[in-house]
């Protein structure tokens, strides 16, 4: 019955609201997001959605940009580049959208970057982290607002060299672009560091990889002082679920990138997460302990369950937003070059997107699963924030990559 | 060089994850070789399984047998699920071309995977290992865990059982009389659309199973269905289909080979398993424990 | 065929070359490359048909010749620096040889071996672009290609395409009313009788394939060009299921009939994203549908209820 009363406040409001709405307000921006809404990858674009759509909300309640609502169009890319490539084309060409927001895997987020590039539309990437994307195959066009393989890896390295013991690692990636690459900038910068560290062991499973016991006991059987890995999402949880029994966390030091210290992943383990491990995630809800934060997790927790990845989507939103405003108009050149050097204010601090490559500053929170019951019973704990500065790639070194893949 | 121990296990690990593949494949192979479909839903039976045992175990999370209900249960669930699906809809194509039924698995693929994001969301989801089964056993200086010791007396023994059903029961019989030649069966006067749906209903229980005991060791997310199914066609491929000990060959041989493959070849396993296919393919297409295909061209 | 079907046909044809011809004036920038696609797709669905439903070999893996194409055409471009004709020309060459060496180990299978070789060898293919970081960019693919100006026009590529496809699909067409049409048809309906006729059939067979190989490696080339980059996704299984789901969904007894479907798969999948994420769901539903009511297929379909009164079962 009060179900129905509900219903029937909706019907009556529902005209009301609109109306009102369209009255006071004028054309809207119009915003193409892309992302998978299924398979394995959802796990993060849908709390990234959530994100995006809190943030527009909060922008239009308070008057829109520049007087302007914004409006968000949402298209499935299905992981498929093609499909990317095609949603992307149909959003620029067909329904007139000013801006593109979105990607995820690192060959979608190339495919729609180039889309962007051609039609000379620019897109804002919250979650693609292949370093590829804003230095050998970047563009004016293109704005990543994400983290990404060089800062997290080198990010990860520091954290490793912390203690001097860890001197005979092991990794253990997904056999693809991101696995790689991350893979790859930590080794680089661990040997920077401690110039006696030795690797004495590389695990690359394939994508979607099941079965890792095999991996775990030729890891154990190599007794390394840090195991690094950069498997994620359904991948790690597989992985801890087989390693666990065999004592695997007792006894060797791990060390897990890729947001294996999310809300998402401690949630799905529960009891089974691995204490003590050094994790990273993109938010954490009760880091950093600010008014700003606290406010935006409250948001968040009203819509949806509380997730990592919606900050990307909030943030990416809000730069946008920002760009727009200081530009003064939604004319695609002015607005990149109002993007260069912006600085805002988010829930987890300022965030700055460089001038020459339009990376955002964007670290990640990093720390120590610590298990103390609660729900999740195991979570990110003794959190501090890692940013970019000091850790990416310097404009020269980025000049020089983009040469070279010419 | 690696010792004894580490070698052995490792073996074992190919072996435990062998006990999984058997399961899903079985199920695979046994339709194959009954109704002559090649049932690219299996997997997303297989996916069923552990979403279903993943809600029985939410469900009675307070009791210790949890996990052991769930295993009665989820399979029993993909079974009717299953029978569902024949008894409606399959049964009426059982006179086309196999294109067509391989193309109604296909749909049936589809609307399973929507259903499974639509029903429970698109983050993973993880069941716990039953208390029992959770911790370790010692092997020389090495541990192994309980879970997989279960797997590995389990698989045999249902193995085994397949084998006695196939071959001692009426039942059993008839299935592998329908294999041969089931118009004769017909003229014999068993109801045949009755036997295939109730092979069906078996073949999907397998799945359901399989995925029922690999949920502890794995990790549930949308799209695991796909991620099984290519390794399943391997494994009946390699072993021969439609043979109950060459799925089991087939799935020994598929573990051992991602045991050890990633040991020495780490960057090729990928390549591995369908350079192993195509080669059993060209060298004895009817696979490593399969009979020639009688009507050769 | 009676002289009213044929003059229908023709008239038919004639109507659809002649929207074909104005479609960029009459509809927007978005539906010409979505045309484009569709021509491309309706070629790799036609050139595959050739073997499905006139050989009656069921390919599990033919995105392996199209993305073998779409590869060629891109590395040729970037890395060699050849000209837009060459690689283009090499793309459909290149797929042909693939076809001819995959083709002679799979053509000696029949039935569901022959299709499960066929997966085997174009995830092969498709673990080699992934993993071929320096040659192939891996999972990234390649992208910024030099492509000539003319060719990111959407119009001028769409004519070009049109006239590519056109030429190949009458080529096509000729074949298969030719006696080389009719002896793989004879093939499927009977291959040990071809045989005792004196008909080559494994010979037949893999010239079936090299050709579909080589019209499909166009397709891929053309592919490439359109989404200006190519990734190894073009040649995973999923690629390779696309193009059976186009050919059924058409009609696979029809010459016309799969071009007809990648038309409307694309279209409606273009239309069913734009409303829902659950399009799997959708699509599953409409295979369903096809399966149990339209079973020959739309084009099939259409073509029996011309033929009406239907006979009785």
């Amino acid at each position: 019955m009060r179900r129905l009363a509900n219903l029937l406040w909706v019907i009556i409001l529902l005209p009301l609201g609109y109306a009102a709405s369209s009255l006071a307000q004028s054309e809207p921006i119009r915003i193409g997001v892309l992302y998978p809404l299924g398979g394995p990858a959802a796990i993060y674009s849908k709390p990234a959605l959530v994100g995006h759509e809190l943030a527009r909300d909060e922008i239009n309640a308070e008057g829109g940009v520049l007087g302007r609502p914004l409006e968000f169009l949402v298209r499935d890319t299905k992981v498929k580049p093609d499909v990317a490539v095609r949603e992307a084309r149909a959003l620029v060409l067909k329904d007139r959208v000013d801006f593109l927001m979105g990607g995820l895997s690192s060959a979608v987020g190339l495919a729609i970057s180039e889309v962007a590039r051609e039609h000379r539309v620019l897109i804002v990437q919250p979650i693609p982290k292949s370093s590829a994307i804003t230095e050998e195959r970047g563009h004016r066009y293109v704005v990543r607002t994400a983290s990404n393989t060089v800062i997290e890896g080198r990010a990860a390295a520091v954290l490793a060299a912390k203690n001097p013991q860890n001197r005979r690692i092991y990794t253990i990636s997904l056999d693809y672009e991101y696995g790689h690459k991350v893979t790859e900038a930590f080794i680089e910068h661990l040997r920077r560091l401690n110039p006696a560290v030795e690797i004495v062991g590389q695990a690359w499973p394939r994508l979607g990889e099941t079965q890792y016991t095999n991996f775990i006991t030729a890891i154990l059987e190599a007794q390394p002082d840090l195991v690094y890995s950069s498997l994620w999402g359904g991948h790690f949880v597989a992985f801890v679920k087989q390693a666990n029994p065999l004592g695997y966390f007792q006894r060797l030091r791990h060390l897990n990138v890729a947001e294996a210290g999310s809300v998402e992943v401690c949630r799905t383990l529960g009891e089974e997460m691995p204490a003590g491990i050094i994790s990273n995630a993109y938010d954490v809800p009760e880091f950093p302990d600010t008014p700003a934060h606290r406010r935006y997790v409250e948001a968040y927790t009203k819509r949806a369950p509380y997730a990592s990845w919606g900050i990307q989507g909030y943030i990416a939103t809000y730069f946008l937003a920002a760009a727009i405003e200081k530009a003064g108009t939604t004319d695609t050149e002015k607005v990149i070059d109002a993007f260069e050097g912006l600085t805002i204010d988010t829930p987890i601090g300022p965030q700055t997107i460089r001038a020459f490559d339009h990376q955002a500053s964007r670290g990640q929170v990093w720390g120590v699963i610590t298990c103390g019951g609660g729900d999740p019973p195991c979570k990110l704990d003794h959190v501090e924030y890692i940013g970019a500065e000091g850790l990416w790639n310097s404009v020269e070194e980025i000049k020089r990559l983009r040469a070279q893949s010419q | 060089m690696p010792d004894f121990s580490f070698l052995l296990v490792q073996f074992l690990n190919g072996l435990s994850q062998a006990m999984t593949l058997f399961l899903i494949a079985a199920g695979l192979s046994l339709i194959f070789g009954v109704l002559g479909i090649l049932n690219f839903a299996h997997g997303s039976l297989y996916m069923l399984g552990a979403y279903f045992t993943f809600t029985v175990v939410r469900l009675f999370q307070e009791d210790a047998a949890a996990f052991w209900l769930a295993v009665l249960i989820a399979p029993v669930a993909v079974a009717l699920v299953s029978g569902a699906i024949e008894w409606l809809l399959l049964r009426r194509l059982y006179a086309r071309e196999h294109l067509y039924q391989l193309l109604f698995t296909y749909a049936i693929v589809l609307i399973i995977s929507d259903f499974v994001k639509f029903a429970w969301g698109t983050d993973n989801l993880s069941v716990s290992r039953p208390a029992v089964l959770a911790g370790a056993v010692r092997l020389f200086t090495r541990y192994f865990a309980t879970y997989d010791v279960f797997l590995l007396i389990a698989g045999p023994c249902i193995a085994l059982g397949l084998w006695l059903l196939l071959t001692h029961t009426h039942w059993g019989k008839t299935i592998r009389a329908a294999a041969v030649d089931r118009e004769m069966l017909a003229a014999l006067g068993v109801n045949v659309p009755r036997l295939f749906t109730t092979v069906f209903v078996f073949g999907a229980w397998l799945g359901g199973l399989g995925g029922a005991l690999a949920a502890p060791r794995a990790s549930l997310y949308p799209g695991m269905d796909v991620e099984i199914i290519v390794e399943s066609f391997i494994v009946v491929v390699i072993g021969g289909i439609g043979n109950l000990w060459g799925t089991v060959l087939g799935a020994f041989v598929l573990g051992q080979v991602n045991a050890f493959g990633i040991l020495l070849l780490p960057r090729f396993a990928m390549v591995f398993i369908y350079a192993l296919m195509a080669i059993v393919l060209i060298t004895r297409p009817w696979g490593l424990l399969g009979k020639p295909l009688v009507q050769a061209r | 065929m009676d002289q009213r079907s044929r003059w229908w046909q023709g008239a038919l044809l004639a109507l659809a070359m002649g929207l074909a011809l104005v479609w960029p004036s009459l509809f927007s920038e978005m539906s010409v490359f979505v045309a484009t696609e569709i021509l491309v797709m309706g070629l790799f669905a036609v050139a595959f048909n050739l073997m499905l439903g006139y050989a009656g070999m069921v390919s599990f893996g033919h995105a392996a010749y199209f993305g073998i194409g779409g590869y060629t055409v891109a590395l040729l471009l970037k890395k060699a620096g050849a000209s837009f004709a060459l690689s283009l020309l090499a793309a459909p060459l290149l797929a042909a040889v693939a076809a001819l060496i995959i083709g002679y180990f799979c053509i000696r299978l029949t039935a569901i071996y022959f299709s499960m070789l066929t997966l085997a060898f174009s995830q092969i293919v498709w673990a080699a672009a992934f993993k071929w970081y320096d040659f192939t960019g891996g999972d990234n693919g390649i992208t910024r290609i030099p492509f000539p100006a003319w060719a990111m026009s959407y119009t001028a590529f769409y004519y070009f395409t049109l006239a590519l496809v056109g030429v190949s699909l009458l080529v096509l067409y000729c074949l298969t009313v030719s006696p080389f049409g009719r002896v793989l048809q004879a093939i499927r309906e009977n291959p040990e009788r071809a045989e005792f006729i004196g008909i080559n059939v494994r010979g037949y067979e893999l010239l079936a394939f090299a050709i579909s190989g080589f019209f499909s490696g166009l397709a891929g080339g053309l592919f490439t060009v359109l989404q200006r980059g190519v990734y190894p996704d073009f040649i995973f299984w999923t690629k390779s299921a696309e193009v059976i789901l186009m050919a059924i969904l058409g009609g696979i007894y029809t010459f016309f009939g799969p071009l007809l479907g990648a038309a409307v798969l694309i279209y409606l999948d273009k239309i069913v994203t734009e409303y829902t994420e659950y399009w799997s769901v959708i699509l599953g539903v409409i295979l369903l549908l096809l399966l149990f009511f339209f079973p020959g297929g739309l084009l099939g379909f259409v073509q029996r209820l011309r033929r009406s009164p239907a006979p009785r079962q």
